[in-house]
């Protein structure tokens, strides 16, 4: 009999060293842990985490060495007039205990959720989600975007979240928790960084084929920066300076690119996809599937399906010169 | 002891011999499509469910293969994103509810000490829907459309503009499920009221029994919501509806509410059988009663209750004002208490005594270990900042499987160990079993241990693959190892119980030293269950008495009256709801057929529907038809066995029965609560749609006409008052003056569904111009359809009566009375619906 309690106890300490294992193994800045947060909000949540991580883990450990206690440990009298067997013991411990502990995790709970309330807001973005991509307006300042959220630091900014397809749920795990885009609907919500940086972003709602790759980045600028930044995205562009640019922009028309995507300040005026005014600046292609750099647009350029099997677009047949010209154009729109 | 040796008079051989043939199911296949004895339709409830599960876990492991390495093509999203809703649909729908049920079947009548369930017939049906609603999930997979929108499919992405026929299918093959669910929730929870062993109060009722009456009266509410809310889809998507579409006014989030109202009480509909396991087993190890028998009622009512009231909790992210949530935040928080009872009920059930490690007990501890810490990260996601950020990630995903295979499937796996042997006759392996725990209680944690940490680390759940940056490979390559060893573990299971068949020792009658009546039968337990009824004065019978045949007068005559009795037809004991004192004889039904035929024929109706194949749908009506004719109408041949055999004149223990001692009374209370939920439900989308709407009507759409519903809603009032004098002149014997009220009454209902369908169509817009237009016709045609069946019980009653006009004893009385319950349900429902369809638009 105690042979086989043994190697039982053996085998638990087995498992708690490969949980133990799986707890510590990660290294490197995780672009999307809510355990390093960059904004008081997630801070917070992330302080909350760790305290109903560290209380719970308590009471979890003391009601497995009671059940252990009540395994193992051999009363004279078959414990037949312990406290442990009585009714006292199970009102104690399973009401009058457990009721204190949830009064103070909902006083927690409640003085979060207060400090998570929204506060003052200077600057809307507007997120629609779409089968797997983002769309995102500045309505004050004019300005479209896919894909890709600005924001100056240290102040909070106001979303407005809806969908034109699907239920779809914004995300950036460092910056907030979430919030779901649902058709015919809008949610409100905000957002804040406290330091400049890139925060991944990624939709938190199964919304089809490729939910998986639903992504998309808030970059965080110094205030001042933002500002630059955003002058700078309300101009129009400069016309292609270049014959291999304007080979592209014609081969992008010839495409047939423009039913879906807009380039202000051309005649590219499509909605249904991604606004690629300002691509050429963006950190990723694919809503956040790959690195945008020149190879990869061509790549995504010629077979999309490849890249993301399932999204919305098409497979079109671009001759390898037009190719190569048609990247560059798209590069150049920074 | 077993129910066999405890005789005072000696009953012949020839007599037990045809007591147990009357019992035995027909041979070969008529008998397998026949059969309704409890115990072969718990076995195959719990068989099927068990071939899901190991279809569900197969998809598991495909799934765990591809999310081993970051970036994987071993599936594609399409495969993927079809195997995790199809998994998540199985294990719930497919496997762990049928599974408890069929244990629930099985175990139940012979904790009870009942010969068979309240209705027989109708276990055999939710196992037949059970059968087809499988096939049809599972033929999506041949019709190559596999449906993609999650166990909990949210529209717009179920809609049929992001999902094709295989959704149909889904859907379907999730109602048919659901409405078995409903019937034998009706039909186990009137089976714990009224059919236990004589002298068995309900303060001496095992706890697996408390917790099965909680659950199934759970089913019925839960499971009525989510059959409404199913077909309001399939209507959205098949023809034309706009409950969920939000251009035409309708909503997705309503879906979300109803989805959630049924959602959230689904998990205790698993989890609360499964704490009914774990106090079966833990009392019999440690050869101590539960401490706090009370208490741990207490907790599973308040679960139970409590579990409709927090199906918010999951809809934290979409939107509803975070103050408001906090209401469901302390509620949930309410249900740690509930659970916080029975785990430390437990520990002090155990504390000291000892118990053998067998494998039972083992799968306990392990449901210990694991369900407390589920128990944890659930209170850590009722708590809305927090759950803000893991909401839809894998620490979800760890939570539930903590809950739901620690807190479900381990007590089923421990629970099968422990009542098998009663089940098939034959132990299963020690050896086996303890190879079987290790693997699965390693391989579960491995599993879904890291998965908290992945949530953590932002990785959202329903994801076919995710990229290298988020840091979780490693995690996830240790989560699908460990799989790996669960499948193992569950295989070790499978073998053990296959080889038990065929090389396990003989089961004793009473392997475990038990405290409930199933153990003082033979294993496996016979047909009949108990071939005397067992007298109860204890809550552990089996512990503290030596005999089942001393009690009062009333209970030795009941004893006397079913002792290896009546032969040639089937009947058990009813007793009392409080104080299991014998009140009846119930004659329960022997094989038929048509619960096949009926569940086939509804199949037809519904596949005809989808894949738009008219012909089969007529073809399915008939078949249904027909077969719902046989089933109602008792036979001749029965009526005259019953009254031929004196038994109520011998024993003054009536046969033919009216008001709340005949099960008949509680099969229509319990259709009224399915219709009432249905209804409730309907009007719930009403006023909801109706707040988030500018206009009420929505568009240009005019209000309704009061006038000519009026008087059409006072006909269906006015047909419940001729309900009144046929009860009365009934009980009189004045059959002629019976006819003329339930005529009356029934045409009065004629007048009802003319009047309606004729002001319907003057509406002049049809169902699918917007969410207000499907409400009011979905509601008002509903409606039509309840009144309709009045009237067809009407024209049964007045049938009955004459047909019965020279008999002194029959089912007539019961007849009247049931039409009349249906009636008085209907007038009140009548001013309700106008109520709400009419006045209320001029508010």
């Amino acid at each position: 009999m105690f042979n086989v309690k043994r190697s039982d106890l053996g085998l638990f300490g087995l498992l708690i060293f490969l949980i133990a294992i799986g707890v510590a193994g990660c290294g490197g800045t995780p672009p999307q842990s809510m355990l390093v947060p960059a904004s008081d909000a997630a801070e917070k949540v992330t302080g909350l985490t760790w305290f109903l991580v560290i209380l719970l883990g308590l009471i979890f450990l003391i009601t497995l060495a009671l059940l252990g206690g009540a395994l193992f440990l051999r009363p004279r009298d078959g414990g037949d007039s312990s406290f442990f067997t009585t009714t006292r013991f199970v009102v104690i411990s399973g009401i009058v205990i457990p009721a204190a502990i949830l009064f103070i995790l909902l006083v927690a709970a409640l003085n979060t959720t207060v400090a998570l309330t929204q506060p003052e807001t200077k600057l809307t973005v507007r997120v629609i989600g779409h089968q797997y991509w983002w769309e995102v307006h500045y309505p004050e300042l004019g300005i479209t975007l896919a894909n890709e959220i600005q924001i100056p630091t240290g102040q909070p900014v106001r979303l407005e979240l809806t969908s034109g397809d699907v239920i779809h749920s914004f995300w950036v795990p460092r910056l907030n928790g979430k919030m779901d885009m649902v058709p015919g609907n809008e949610n409100h919500f905000w957002i804040a960084a406290d330091r400049p940086g890139t925060y991944r972003g990624q939709c938190a709602e199964f919304c089809g084929t490729q939910h998986a790759k639903m992504a998309f980045w808030v970059v965080a600028l110094p205030p001042e920066q933002f500002e630059a930044w955003a002058a700078d995205a309300r101009r129009p562009h400069p016309e292609p300076a270049t014959s291999q640019l304007r080979q592209g922009r014609q081969a992008f028309f010839r495409a047939g690119c423009d039913t879906c995507h807009t380039i202000r300040g051309t005649r590219a005026q499509g909605k249904r996809g991604p606004d690629l005014t300002h691509l050429g600046g963006r950190l990723s292609l694919g809503a956040g599937t790959i690195p945008n750099n020149y190879g990869n647009l061509q790549g995504w350029i010629s077979n999309p399906q490849a890249i993301k099997p399932g999204n919305l677009m098409p497979r079109v047949y671009v001759a390898p010169e037009d190719l190569h010209a048609m990247a560059a154009y798209l590069e150049s729109l920074k | 002891m077993t129910a066999e040796t405890q005789h005072a008079r000696e009953i012949p051989e020839e007599v037990k011999k045809e007591f147990r043939d009357t019992w035995e199911p027909p041979v070969g296949l008529a008998g397998w499509l026949s059969s309704v004895s409890n115990n072969n339709i718990g076995s195959r409830f719990m068989l099927l469910g068990f071939i899901f599960f190991l279809l569900g876990g197969v998809m598991a492991l495909l799934m765990r293969t591809q999310l081993a390495v970051p970036e994987n093509n071993f599936l594609g999203p399409e495969v993927y994103n079809g195997l995790f809703t199809m998994h998540g649909t199985t294990m719930m729908f497919l496997f762990i509810i049928p599974l408890l049920e069929g244990l629930a079947v099985s175990v139940v009548p012979s904790m009870l000490g009942t010969r068979d369930l309240a209705y027989p017939r109708v276990s055999v049906f939710s196992f037949w829907t059970f059968l087809l609603g499988g096939i049809t999930f599972f033929l999506s997979f041949l019709v190559g459309t596999i449906p993609q929108a999650g166990w909990f499919a949210y529209p717009p992405l179920s809609g049929e503009k992001y999902s094709d026929l295989g959704m149909d299918f889904w859907l379907i093959g999730l109602g048919f499920v659901e409405f078995g669910g409903i019937a034998a929730g009706i039909e186990i929870a009137v089976s714990i009221l009224k059919l236990r062993a004589p002298g068995m109060t309900l303060g001496r009722m095992p706890i697996f029994c408390w917790a099965w009456l909680v659950t199934s009266l759970m089913m019925v509410f839960a499971f009525t919501t989510l059959l409404t809310a199913s077909l309001m889809l399939e209507l959205d998507r098949g023809f034309g509806t706009r409950f969920f579409d939000p251009e035409h006014g309708g909503s997705p989030l309503l879906w979300q509410h109803l989805f959630w109202f049924f959602g959230h009480p689904e998990v205790y509909i698993m989890f609360i059988p499964a704490t009914g396991i774990v106090s079966s087993i833990i009392p019999a190890f440690a050869r101590r009663p539960i401490v706090g028998y009370t208490l741990v009622v207490t907790a599973i009512m308040l679960t139970g209750f409590v579990s409709f009231g927090l199906w918010v909790h999951h809809m934290f992210t979409t939107g509803i004002p975070w103050l408001s949530l906090t209401f469901f935040t302390a509620a949930s928080l309410t249900i740690a208490i509930a659970s916080g009872i029975q785990i430390f009920s437990w520990i002090a059930t155990l504390w000291g005594r000892r118990p053998a490690f067998s494998t039972p007990l083992l799968f306990v501890v392990g449901f210990f270990f694991i369900f407390v810490l589920g128990g944890m990260t659930g209170v850590m996601v009722a708590i809305v900042p927090f759950d803000l950020q893991v909401h839809d990630t894998y620490f979800l995903v760890a939570h539930f499987h903590y809950v739901l295979i620690g807190g479900v499937v381990f007590p089923i796996l421990g629970g099968l160990y422990y009542w098998l042997p009663k089940i098939t006759g034959r132990m299963l392996n020690e050896r086996l079993g303890k190879w079987s725990f290790w693997l699965a209680f390693l391989g579960f944690n491995l599993t879904f241990f890291p998965m908290h940490n992945m949530g953590f680390e932002g990785l959202p759940r329903r994801v076919y693959t995710y990229p290298e940056s988020l840091g979780v490979g490693h995690l996830n390559l240790l989560a699908t190892a460990g799989s790996y060893l669960l499948g193992l573990g569950i295989l070790v299971f499978v073998v053990d119980f296959l080889l038990s068949l065929k090389y396990g020792k003989q089961a004793p009658a009473d392997p475990w030293g038990g405290d409930t009546l199933e153990w003082a039968l033979e294993s496996p337990a016979p047909q009949a269950n108990v071939n005397s009824p067992m007298i109860v004065h204890s809550r552990h019978p089996t512990w503290e008495q030596t005999s089942f045949d001393q009690g009062n007068e009333l209970q030795v005559r009941a004893r006397q009256a079913l002792d290896y009795a009546p032969l040639g037809w089937r009947a058990t004991l009813g007793t009392n709801i409080l104080t299991g004192e014998p009140e009846a004889i119930h004659p329960v039904s022997g094989p038929a057929y048509a619960p096949f035929f009926g569940a086939l024929g509804l199949w037809m109706i519904s596949i005809g529907l989808i894949v738009k194949l008219n012909l089969l749908s007529w073809f399915g009506t008939g078949v249904m038809i027909v077969a719902i004719l046989i089933w109602t109408w008792t036979s001749e041949d029965d009526l005259r066995k019953w009254r031929e055999s004196k038994l109520d004149e011998k024993f003054g223990l009536p046969i033919f029965t009216t008001g709340p001692t005949s099960l008949v009374w509680w099969a229509m209370i319990g259709l009224l609560t399915v219709i009432g939920v249905a209804f409730g439900n309907l009007v719930y989308s009403y006023y909801y749609i109706r707040l988030y709407s500018e206009t009420w009507p929505q568009g240009s759409l005019p209000r309704p006409d009061l006038l000519l519903p009026a008087l059409a809603h006072g006909f269906a009032v006015a047909g419940a008052a001729p309900q009144f004098l046929a009860g009365r002149c009934f009980r009189h014997r004045r059959l002629w003056r019976t006819t003329l009220a339930l005529a009356a009454s029934l045409g009065l209902g004629l007048l009802f569904i003319g009047l309606q369908v004729y002001s319907l169509l003057q509406l002049g817009y049809g169902p699918s111009v917007n969410a207000y237009a499907t409400l009011f016709w979905v509601i008002s045609v509903l409606f039509i359809l309840v009144v309709a069946v009045g009237v067809t019980m009407n024209a049964s009653a007045i049938l009955r009566i004459w047909k019965e006009r020279r008999e002194e004893k029959g089912f007539a009385p019961i007849q009247v009375e049931i039409t009349g319950m249906f009636w008085y349900f209907t007038a009140a429902l009548a001013v309700g619906v106008y109520g709400v369809l009419y006045v209320s638009t001029y508010w």
